[in-house]
C-alpha cells in the first residue's frame, strides 16, 4: 500500500552487509579526517579510490551515482570558482577566447573535489549497505539513550507518512477554489494553503502519539530491555582497531612532517 | 474491595472556564463492562482520561475528588505507575503506533521493552497477544501499511500485552470502515468473556447494550444515571441529553413491547426477539420528492492509476433530481468515482458531463462553484486561525467579495450548528465539530452538487440529526446531494435513491428499499443491511417457519 | 523556583515526540518548495517552529537530527551543516523566548538575526571543506566576484553564505510564525513548561 521509505539500503547480502554498522560508521570518519589531513592529491586520491573499491565490494558502486548527482551543483561550483577565480592565480593552464583557467586554483579545486567525492562515497558505504534502524539499534544496545534512539527510528518511519499527506492536501484545497499552478505569486500563494495543513495535523497528532506512549510506558523509570539480539560481528574489534591505527598515524605524520 | 473507585471528580483543562467533569462518582468491580454513553460533548473522553492518569498528570489543570485504581490514588501516584495498570486504547488508530517500530510483533514489544521484560517473556507475550487479536498473520508487516481495522487491532494488542488490569476503550471504532469497527467488537467482546475488566465510551449504542454490565450516562460533564442497560435506555428524555437509543429499543418503544410493569424495554436483538409483533418492510426507507436539479452523466467511464491497477470498469449513469446515497466496500471505487466528477482525477476512457460541461476541459478549482466536495477527513484541509475564516477561504477564492465571504460562512456556520465557535481555533474543537467545518466551507460556495464522502463517521445522534436537515435543505433548494456512506442506517433512512459499488463496477442503481430488499447483492456488494430491515428480515423468516404446516 | 525550564535536558514525551514531527515539516516544506517551483530552500520550518513552541535545546536536536537523517538518506554533504541547523534552533529558541514574536515586525528581526548567526557558523565550515562556496549559484557568483577583485577568503565567503541565508532565514521565520500564531491552544498548552495541577 503504502512503501515509501526514507531508505537507500540496498539488500545485496555482501560482506559490507554483514559488517557491523559501527566499524562502517569508523570508517567514514576515518577516510573523510585522513582526506582533509592529507594535502596532495595522490594521497587523496587513493583514500578515494579505497572508498570506491568498498563501493563495489559491497555491489553497489552504481548506486552511488544519483547521490553524487544530488552534490553535482556544490562540485560544479567549486571547480568553476576556484579554478577560474582563486587567488593565488598566477599559471595559465588554459585560455579559452576571454576565459582563463589558472593551474593554481584549478589544482586546489580538483583536491577539494576529490575530497567531497570521497566524503560522499565513504558515507555510501555505510548508508548503501546499512539499514538505518539497525545502526540506530546498534547505537542503542551500545548505550545510546533508548528515548533519543526512539526519535531516530520514528522520523525514518514518519516523514515518509507525512509525505503521503501531500496529494490528499492538494486535493482538498484544489477543491476549494486554490489555484497551485500558474505565475510565482500564485503559486507562493498557495504554499501555505498547503504546507498549514500539514503542519498543524502533525502538530495536533504530536498531542495523540505522546498520549499513546505514555501509556505505553515510555516514561517509566526502570532499565529497559531490547527485544532483538544483535550479532556480535567477529571482526568488529580488529577492524575497528586497524581504523584507529591508520588514523592516528596519518595524524601523527602529516604533525610530524 | 471494588477494584476501581471515583468520587466526586472535578476536572476543568488548562485555560477553560468551565468544568470538564462535575461531580462524578461511581465503583467498578473486577470483571465488570461498564459502558460510557453520551454526546459528543458530555465528557466522555475526559473521564477515560482520569482513569488512566492522563488527567491530571500529562494535561495538568484543575483537579478535585479522587479516583482509586486498587486503593492507590492516581493523583498521588506517577503516570508510570497508573498506566502500568490501566491500558487505554483511542479513536485514531494512525497516531496510536509508536512510530518507531518497522513490524508489528516489534510495535507490541515497544511497551515491554520500555517494562524492562526479559526477552523470553516478551517473545512469549507477542506471540499470545498476536493470537488472541487475530493478527499472527501480518506480524512480520509494517504496522504503517495495516488497514485501520487491523490497526487498532495492534494497538489493542500492544495494551493488552502490558497486561493492565483494568482496559478503557475510547470510542475505538468511531474512524473505522463497518468492517474494521466488526474486528474491533469482535476482540472486545472475546475479552470481556474473559473476564477483563473494561470501561468503554461508544456512541454505537446497540454494542454498548449488548457488552455492558451498567452503563454511564453522561451530559455537559455531570452523571445523569449509573445503571444497567434497560435502565438506561428506557429513560424518555435520552434524545435530550443527545444520546438515541439502541434501534431494538427505539422499535420496542413505538410497539410497546415492554416487560411486565417496569417499565424497562429491551435492548438487544435476543430480547426484543422474545417479543411476539410484525414489522412491515414498507415505509423503512425514505423516499424523497424528486425536484429538478443539476445532472451529471457518466458515459462508459473507466479509471486505472498510473500503474495499471483498475479502479472504475466502463461505468454509465446518470444523478439528478433526488439525494443518492453510494455504498460499498473499501476499493469498490466510490471516492474515486467522486474526484473525477470533481475533475480532481482525468478518465482514462469515457467522459462525464456535468450540465453540459465536459469534465476533462475544466479543474477542480474552476468547478468549485458548481460542485462541491466534502472530503472525509477535514484535517486534509484546515489551516486557518478561526473556524470562521476557514469557512470564508473557499468562497474568497472562488470569487467572492469579503463582505459576501463572511456572510455565506456564517450562514453556514449556523446551519452545522457552530455559530458560538466561529472565533475558536479549528483544532481546539472535537473531530467530529472539525468535519462540520468541512461541510460549512464547502456549502460557503453555495455549489450546485453537493457530494459527501462518510459525512456521518465520528457524529454523534445531533450531528447525524444536523446532516440529515443539511440534506433535506439543500435538496429542497434544488441542489443535488450526492452521499458516500458507511453507515445504512442512514442510508435508509435519508435516501431514496442507492447506488450499490463493488469492484469498480455498479451493481444496483435504484430505490434504496430495494436495494436492501436484494439480499444476493447486499452479499456480493459485503454491505449489512440496515437494522431495521434485519429485523424485519428475522421476523418474517420467524412466521415463515411458524406458518409452515 | 527558577524560571529556568526553558534550558531543562529532561526532555518530556510531548518535546521528545514534536522532533519527528518537525523534521518531517521540513522536508515537506522543502518537498512544496520544489513542487511549486519557489526561488528559495525554506527548509527548516519545521525548526524554527520547534524552538518557538517547545525551547532552544529541543530546536537544536531538530536541526541536528534533521540534518542526520538528511545526510543517511539524501545527501551526505548535510552532515556538514548540522551545527548551523543546530543554531538556528538555538538561536531561535532563545529569542521567542524573550519576546521576539510577539509581532509580525518582531519576527522579522529574529528571521535576520537568524539568518546572520547562521551565515557566521557556515562560512568556516564552507571555507574548511570546500573553500568557501555554498553550491547556490547567487551566492557563489558574488563570491567568484569579490575574491577575483582581491577581497579576502573568509570575507567573501561570509558575503556568499548572507545573501542566501538571510532572505531565506527572514521568509522561513514568517512563515513559521504565521502559522505558529495560528497553533491552537490543545497544542500550546502541551509544550507550556510552566503548568501546575491546581487543586478543586
Amino acid at each position: 500500500m503504502r512503501s515509501m521509505t526514507l531508505y537507500v539500503h540496498r539488500e545485496k547480502g555482501s560482506p559490507l552487509h554483514r559488517m557491523d554498522p559501527l566499524t562502517k560508521l569508523l570508517y567514514v570518519f576515518t577516510s573523510v579526517i585522513i582526506s582533509y589531513v592529507l594535502a596532495d592529491h595522490l594521497s587523496v586520491l587513493l583514500v578515494l579510490a579505497v572508498s570506491i573499491s568498498l563501493l563495489i565490494a559491497g555491489k553497489v558502486a552504481r548506486f552511488i551515482l544519483p547521490i553524487i548527482s544530488v552534490s553535482f551543483v556544490l562540485l560544479a561550483s567549486i571547480l568553476i570558482v576556484q579554478g577560474f577565480f582563486h587567488p593565488d592565480r598566477a599559471t595559465v593552464l588554459w585560455e579559452i577566447g576571454p576565459i582563463t583557467l589558472y593551474k593554481e586554483g584549478f589544482s586546489i579545486a580538483f583536491l577539494i573535489l576529490l575530497r567531497v567525492l570521497n566524503m560522499v562515497c565513504a558515507f555510501g558505504v555505510l548508508i548503501l549497505t546499512t539499514k538505518p534502524d539497525e545502526l540506530v539499534e546498534t547505537l542503542i544496545q551500545k548505550g545510546l539513550s533508548p528515548r533519543f534512539g526512539y526519535v531516530l527510528l520514528s522520523v525514518l518511519q514518519i516523514v515518509p507518512q507525512m509525505m503521503t499527506l501531500t496529494g490528499k492536501i492538494m486535493d482538498s484545497q484544489r477543491a476549494r477554489g486554490l489555484e497551485t499552478e500558474g505565475s510565482l505569486w500564485v503559486r507562493i500563494k498557495s504554499f501555505i494553503p498547503l504546507l498549514g495543513p500539514v503542519i498543524l495535523r502533525s502538530l495536533a497528532e504530536t498531542r495523540e502519539r505522546s498520549i499513546a506512549l505514555e501509556v505505553r510506558g515510555f516514561n517509566a523509570t526502570g532499565k529497559r530491555t531490547r527485544l532483538h539480539r544483535i550479532q556480535p560481528y567477529k571482526y568488529g574489534f580488529a577492524l575497528k582497531a586497524l581504523l584507529a591505527v591508520v588514523l592516528l598515524s596519518v595524524i601523527v605524520w602529516r604533525i610530524w612532517s | 474491595m471494588s477494584h476501581l473507585r471515583v468520587e466526586q471528580l472535578k476536572y476543568r483543562y488548562p485555560n477553560q472556564t468551565g468544568l470538564a467533569l462535575d461531580g462524578i462518582t461511581f465503583t467498578v468491580n473486577k470483571g465488570e463492562f461498564i459502558g460510557i454513553a453520551g454526546s459528543n460533548t458530555a465528557g466522555k473522553t475526559t473521564l477515560c482520561h482520569a482513569i488512566c492518569g492522563l488527567v491530571p498528570h500529562f494535561f495538568k489543570g484543575a483537579y478535585g475528588g479522587r479516583v482509586l485504581i486498587d486503593g492507590n490514588e492516581v493523583l498521588t501516584s506517577t503516570l508510570s505507575d497508573v498506566t502500568s495498570k490501566v491500558g487505554f486504547i483511542f479513536e485514531n488508530p494512525f497516531s496510536q503506533l509508536s512510530g518507531a517500530k518497522f513490524t508489528v510483533a516489534d510495535e507490541i514489544a515497544f511497551g515491554l521493552e520500555n517494562l524492562g521484560l526479559s526477552r523470553e517473556e516478551m517473545h512469549a507475550r507477542i506471540q499470545d497477544s498476536l493470537h488472541m487479536l487475530g493478527i499472527e498473520h501480518i506480524q512480520r508487516k509494517n504496522p504503517f501499511d495495516l488497514s485501520g481495522g487491523q490497526m487498532q487491532r495492534l494497538a489493542i494488542a500492544s495494551v493488552i500485552a502490558m497486561k493492565p488490569e483494568i482496559l478503557v476503550l475510547d470510542e475505538p471504532t468511531s474512524q473505522l470502515d463497518p468492517q474494521g469497527a466488526r474486528e474491533v467488537f469482535n476482540i472486545v467482546e472475546k475479552l470481556a468473556i474473559e473476564g477483563m475488566t473494561i470501561v468503554m465510551a461508544e456512541q454505537k449504542m446497540e454494542k454498548l447494550a449488548a457488552y455492558s454490565d451498567r452503563i454511564l450516562l453522561l451530559h455537559e460533564g455531570k452523571l445523569v444515571q449509573d445503571g444497567d442497560p434497560s435502565t438506561i435506555f428506557s429513560r424518555d428524555d435520552l434524545l435530550e441529553l443527545g444520546v438515541e437509543p439502541p434501534i431494538y429499543t427505539t422499535i420496542a418503544k413505538k410497539y410497546g413491547l415492554c416487560r411486565n410493569q417496569s417499565n424497562s424495554f429491551p435492548v438487544t436483538l435476543e430480547e426484543l426477539l422474545t417479543f411476539e409483533f410484525n414489522m412491515p418492510l414498507e415505509g423503512l426507507s425514505s423516499t424523497s420528492e424528486k425536484q429538478s436539479t443539476s445532472v451529471i452523466q457518466a458515459e462508459e467511464l473507466s479509471f486505472s492509476y498510473p500503474d495499471g491497477q483498475k479502479v472504475l470498469h466502463t461505468i454509465s449513469i446518470g444523478l439528478s433530481n433526488e439525494p443518492i446515497a453510494i455504498i460499498g466496500q473499501n476499493g469498490a471505487g466510490k471516492t474515486t468515482l467522486v474526484k473525477l466528477i470533481k475533475a480532481l482525477l482525468r478518465p482514462s476512457a469515457g467522459r462525464i458531463v456535468i450540465d453540459s460541461i465536459d469534465a476533462k476541459d475544466t479543474t477542480a478549482a474552476k468547478l468549485a462553484k458548481k460542485v462541491g466536495l466534502i472530503f472525509q477527513n477535514p484535517d486534509d484541509q484546515i489551516f486557518k486561525r478561526t473556524v470562521l475564516e476557514e469557512v470564508m477561504f473557499g468562497p474568497l477564492h472562488s470569487g467572492f467579495s469579503k463582505e459576501e465571504a463572511k456572510k455565506m460562512a456564517l450562514l453556514q456556520l449556523e446551519a452545522v450548528g457552530l455559530s458560538d465557535k466561529a472565533e475558536e481555533n479549528p483544532y481546539d474543537v472535537s473531530l467530529a465539530e472539525r468535519k462540520l467545518i468541512g461541510v460549512a466551507s464547502i456549502l460557503a460556495m453555495d455549489p450546485e452538487i453537493i457530494i459527501f464522502d462518510e459525512p456521518t463517521m465520528g457524529q454523534d445522534y445531533q450531528g447525524k440529526l444536523r446532516l440529515k436537515e443539511i440534506i433535506a435543505d439543500l435538496h429542497s433548494k434544488g441542489k443535488l446531494v450526492i452521499c458516500i456512506l458507511h453507515d445504512m442506517d442512514f442510508v435508509a433512512d435519508v435516501f431514496g435513491r442507492t447506488i450499490v459499488m463493488s469492484q469498480g463496477k455498479v451493481l444496483f442503481d435504484g430505490p434504496t428499499i430495494e436495494a436492501f430488499s436484494h439480499q444476493d447483492i447486499n452479499r456480493q456488494a459485503q454491505i449489512e443491511q440496515p437494522h431495521r430491515f434485519q429485523i424485519a428480515r428475522l421476523l418474517q423468516e420467524r412466521r415463515g417457519f411458524v406458518n409452515q404446516p | 523556583m527558577v524560571r529556568n525550564r526553558v534550558w531543562s535536558f529532561r526532555f518530556s514525551t510531548a518535546a521528545l515526540v514534536l522532533i519527528p514531527a518537525a523534521v518531517g515539516i521540513n522536508y515537506i516544506g522543502k518537498l512544496f518548495v520544489e513542487l511549486l517551483k519557489l526561488p528559495l530552500w525554506i527548509d527548516s520550518i519545521g525548526t524554527v517552529l520547534s524552538s518557538m513552541l517547545a525551547g532552544p535545546l529541543v530546536g537544536a536536536l531538530v536541526g541536528i537530527v534533521n540534518n542526520v537523517i538528511y545526510g543517511f538518506t539524501t545527501s551526505p554533504v548535510s552532515f556538514v551543516y548540522a551545527i548551523t541547523s543546530a543554531v538556528i534552533g538555538l538561536v531561535t529558541g532563545i529569542m521567542a523566548y524573550k519576546g521576539w514574536i510577539s509581532n509580525i515586525g518582531k519576527a522579522l528581526v529574529l528571521g535576520f538575526v537568524v539568518g546572520l548567526i547562521a551565515a557566521t557558523v557556515s562560512t568556516p565550515l564552507n571555507i574548511a571543506f570546500w573553500e568557501g562556496t555554498t553550491a547556490n549559484v547567487w551566492g557563489d557568483a558574488l563570491f567568484a566576484w569579490m575574491v577575483a577583485k582581491g577581497n579576502p577568503l573568509w570575507l567573501a565567503s561570509f558575503a556568499d553564505s548572507v545573501v542566501v541565508d538571510v532572505p531565506d532565514k527572514m521568509v522561513t521565520v514568517l512563515i513559521s510564525f504565521l502559522i505558529f500564531r495560528s497553533l491552537p491552544k490543545k497544542v500550546l498548552t502541551m509544550y507550556d513548561t510552566e503548568q501546575e495541577i491546581e487543586r478543586l
